[in-house]
């Protein structure tokens, strides 16, 4: 009767002195692993966004969270004039980056997504633009 | 019928057949990219190549090589393979991989191929072209980087539209598909380069980054504006009609649109679109409910029941037969008049009096089909190509291909007059009566009449002093064309009708079915009488019964009702009257004048800006029911798009009026065609459902009649030149006008003049000219060439502004006077 109860108390004061496997969030920050699949960002080169706006990444996506509109630039050439990501929807599995023909998107390690509104959760071109 | 064996499979197919053809038949896909069943093979893509046991040593190319008894062909082996492989490494050595912002992208053949064939890397490096892209062109955008070299473009221009404006220039690898000295396209922008391109080497250019091909959601229909019935396939997106993609195997035409068809379905999401309903108040046009809307509609109706007479209404042949139907059934039995009428009155006659009369029947005798089987075409106007250009392309097809011989009577050259072989009388304007008297006088003197057709000698006395000079023709050309109609196998005579072609009225179709039945012409394949119809549903609102039947009053009567007080209530269902009806200002006044009037319609047109209630209506693409077209084909109309704003369909809207007003009510647009299958003789038996694709050609019992036709005489004006309305080949209707395609092409009311003409008037290309006649004058844009003769003046009917209907009044010709500004 007593001995199930020592060998209880025993792993419990065990732990006490082992490194916890919890983090002290916010103090304390995770080391986020590359591969992770976070906030998406859309990636610039020669100050323009790359992306053609060729909607792969709207068809292949499964919960259906991308919306783009293309344009026409003043070279005729097709982008993104309007791109829009809910992330309310998105289920963060990293299709739209791998479908990518012109690698215009990737997934940071930005993983804090809490809001307080709905339409914050809407992330439009500029917000997913990348920061330098 | 031939026998050969194709991949193991034994397959009997007629002897002009292709290995291609032979394949398709016993479901085997060759791949192709050159190759397109309207065309004459090419061979030029070398994608089809097979292997023939008969011929061991070589591939062969299977889209050329006609199929020969015992011949025994395999598909796809080893060699084969690498040999295909071969090819699009070849072409994507100069194509450039820019499918991520290609339209094409999903629909293109070269991708698909590349895909199947598993072309993941080239054996050789080039670099790719750097030609010039030219973006100007509004309607189709041309990225020669992206040619794959395939000719199909050119020979669609060629082969069915017969304008030829591509051909390949330069030679070896600088060899590249051009235009007219290099320069910008300028042809008539139907657009069937566009859709055959196997690559996005030409790109529509309104639907340019528009969508994604696989995002469309597709949608078959048949296309609102003229009286063919093409067929056409709506992409649309997030409820909005994008493009219409070309599908080979719909309709008779296989798919071929003209302009306006592929580039004119802009007015379905267009900004101008009326989203809700407007009532006037204070004198203006205020928004309001549809409850209130209707209300007021309804108590007028209602009040109006105990003096019928006093109700009038028009409709437009654009709507459903379901919907022309129920307005019959509104005003005619619910309410109690006769008084309701379509296109302006004068442009149904041909079938609703003429064909009556003739041939005991208000429709067509002969079908579309029957351009194909004929051995002879004579064609009343060259307008015939700009009405109903895709029945242009049919006489195209026909005349160049199957050598059907083409005479054109009218009062100005047109493109059917380029026809190989074609000849075209030219007579003098509002003459095409006489000329068929004459001809038929021609007939009987020649000794080429049947003999027993009833009411022969009415006509030889009706025709007795009818001659050549009097319809201001040689008698030798007369003598000639009468011999060659009557001694045809098959003759048909083609005769377009509308609103812009007053003279095309019942006396006309009489004319030229006495030619048709007095040379034995009626009543077999290919020959007889084709009236074309102006609008998608003209012939329905012939069906339906949209024209007064009894004591009641006219379309012309109607707006003369309006004038003098009789008429009190006018309900307008898509009638634009103001522009398409003779006589701007008379019409204007008439409806100032009329207490009330109802106006239903897709945008505030010229008419419902008068109007005292404006009810939104939707366009072909929200809703769903069935056009007849020419030649009596009856097809299905699906909804593609919800509708737009609070817009309701004209059977919503009539009805819940029908509904108010104590008349039936239904359920469904689909429980009209029910009712009108059992009661309108043509539909029996068929079904919404039974029409499938296809649609169906009701069958006509005819009972031929010679109806002697009396010709007018044309009174020409000393020093005047004589007018002669019609259609431009981008518009129909006023309807075109909301499209942008057709707008960007033709945007402004224009007078065409002949050289000479203008060279005395000191007018030239561009100017502003003012055209004087006794009705009014009118501002527009002169335009010179040698198309219309010495003369006449010709102007289309469709613009709201400088309308030509200011200065016609409804006779064939008008006699104008033009200065320059």
């Amino acid at each position: 009767m007593i001995m199930p109860l020592i060998k209880g108390l025993q792993i419990t004061i065990s732990h006490m002195f082992k490194k916890p496997v919890t983090l002290q969030y916010p103090t304390e920050r995770p080391d986020v692993k590359p591969g992770f699949r976070g906030l998406h960002a859309l990636n610039v080169s020669h100050d323009k966004a790359k992306c053609v706006a060729c909607y792969l990444c709207p068809t292949v996506c499964p919960a259906k969270c991308i919306t783009v509109e293309a344009g026409e630039d003043a070279n005729h050439d097709k982008y993104a004039a309007k791109y829009e990501i809910d992330m309310l929807r998105c289920i963060f599995c990293g299709y739209c980056v791998e479908a990518c023909p012109v690698d215009a998107i990737r997934m940071t390690e930005q993983f804090e997504l809490a809001n307080y509104s709905r339409a914050d959760f809407t992330y439009t071109k500029d917000r997913l633009l990348e920061k330098k | 019928m031939v026998n050969l064996t194709i991949d193991g499979k034994q397959v009997a197919v007629e002897k002009d057949a292709t290995i291609y053809d032979a394949a398709k038949a016993c479901g085997i896909k060759i791949p192709i990219l050159c190759h397109d069943k309207k065309l004459h093979p090419f061979g030029g893509c070398r994608m089809c190549l097979v292997e023939v046991e008969q011929m061991k040593g070589r591939l062969i190319p299977a889209c050329t090589t006609p199929v020969t008894e015992g011949m025994i062909v395999q598909t796809t082996t080893d060699e084969i393979v690498k040999a295909r492989k071969l090819v699009l490494e070849l072409l994507l050595l100069k194509h450039p991989i820019d499918c991520p912002v290609c339209d094409a992208a999903g629909d293109c053949d070269l991708q698909n191929l590349t895909y199947e064939y598993k072309v993941n890397m080239n054996r050789f490096v080039d670099e790719k072209f750097n030609h010039e892209i030219d973006y100007e062109n509004p309607l189709i955008e041309r990225d020669m980087n992206r040619c794959i070299h395939c000719g199909k473009c050119a020979r669609i221009c060629d082969e069915i539209v017969s304008y030829g404006a591509y051909t390949f220039i330069n030679r070896g690898i600088e060899a590249k598909m051009g235009t007219e000295f290099d320069g910008p396209l300028n042809c008539e922008f139907c657009g069937s380069c566009v859709s055959v391109c196997p690559v996005g080497a030409l790109n529509s250019r309104p639907f340019k980054f528009k969508a994604r091909w696989w995002a469309l959601q597709k949608t078959k229909s048949v296309c609102s504006y003229c009286g063919t019935g093409c067929q056409l396939t709506l992409g649309s997106k997030d409820g909005k009609v994008l493009t219409t993609i070309y599908d080979e195997n719909q309709g008779f035409h296989n798919g071929q649109l003209c302009t306006r068809g592929r580039f004119g379905y802009q007015f379905v999401n267009s900004d101008k679109r009326l989203t809700a309903p407007l009532v006037r108040r204070n004198g203006k046009l205020q928004e309001a409910t549809w409850e209130e809307a209707l209300a007021e509609v309804t108590t007028r109706l209602a009040a109006g029941k105990s003096d019928p007479a006093s109700i009038a209404a028009l409709a437009t042949p654009r709507l459903t037969n379901e919907e022309l139907f129920l307005f019959g059934k509104l005003f005619r039995g619910t309410i109690g008049t006769d008084n309701i009428d379509h296109s302006a009155g004068y442009a149904h006659e041909a079938l609703t009096k003429g064909a009556v009369a003739s041939f005991g029947v208000a429709a067509s005798p002969a079908e579309i089909a029957d351009v194909q089987k004929s051995n002879l075409l004579l064609v009343v106007k060259s307008d015939a190509y700009e009405t109903h250009p895709v029945i242009g392309f049919e006489i195209n097809l026909g005349v160049k291909r199957k050598g059907i011989a083409l005479r054109i009577v009218s009062d100005k050259k047109g493109k059917l007059t380029r026809l190989p072989g074609a000849k075209t009388t030219v007579h003098a304007p509002g003459n095409e009566v006489a000329l068929f008297n004459a001809l038929c006088k021609s007939v009987i003197d020649q000794g080429l009449a049947v003999e027993g057709v009833a009411g022969l000698d009415a006509l030889k006395a009706a025709v007795a002093d009818a001659t050549a000079e009097k319809a201001g023709v040689s008698a030798e050309e007369i003598a000639a064309i009468a011999k060659e109609f009557a001694s045809a196998e098959k003759a048909l005579i083609i005769l377009p009708i509308g609103q812009g072609y007053p003279g095309h009225n019942a006396v006309l179709a009489n004319a030229a079915a006495n030619l048709a039945i007095l040379t034995g012409q009626v009543g077999k394949e290919g020959a007889g009488l084709l009236i074309m119809g102006e609008k998608n549903n003209s012939q329905g609102a012939v069906d339906m019964g949209i024209y007064p039947k009894g004591t009641g009053l006219n379309a012309a009567a109607i707006i003369d009702g309006c004038a003098n007080g009789n008429v009190k209530t006018l309900f307008v269902a898509g009638e634009n009257p103001v522009v398409s009806y003779p006589n701007r200002k008379k019409v204007e006044k008439a409806l100032e004048n009329v207490e009330f009037m109802v106006v239903s319609d897709l945008f505030l047109t010229e008419t419902a800006a008068m109007a005292d209630v404006v009810l939104p209506a939707v366009s072909f693409a929200e809703k769903s029911g069935t056009f007849t077209s020419l030649g009596r084909r009856v097809q299905n109309v699906r909804k593609a798009i919800p509708a737009i704003g609070l817009a309701k369909s004209d059977f919503e809207i009539l009805n819940t009026l029908s509904q108010a007003l104590g008349g039936a009510r239904y359920n469904n647009q689909g429980e009209v065609f029910t009712e009108i299958a059992a009661s309108v003789p043509a539909y029996k038996g068929l079904t919404q459902a039974g029409l499938k694709d296809e649609g169906a050609v009701y069958p006509v019992a005819l009972s031929a009649k010679l109806v002697p036709a009396a010709a007018k005489a044309a009174a020409p004006a000393a020093g005047k030149l004589a007018l002669v309305t019609g259609s431009a080949l981008y518009h129909c209707g006023t309807m075109s006008r909301f499209g942008e395609g057709p707008m960007y092409v033709c945007p402004d009311a224009y007078a065409e003049l002949n050289v000479a003409d203008a060279a005395a008037l000191k007018v030239e290309e561009g100017d502003q000219v003012t055209v004087t006649s006794g009705t009014g004058a009118v501002q527009v844009v002169a335009k010179v060439g040698k198309r219309v003769p010495q003369g006449v003046v010709f102007s289309p009917y469709h613009f709201g502004e400088g309308s030509v209907n200011t200065i016609t009044d409804g006779a064939e010709v008008t006699y104008v006077s033009v200065a320059k500004k």
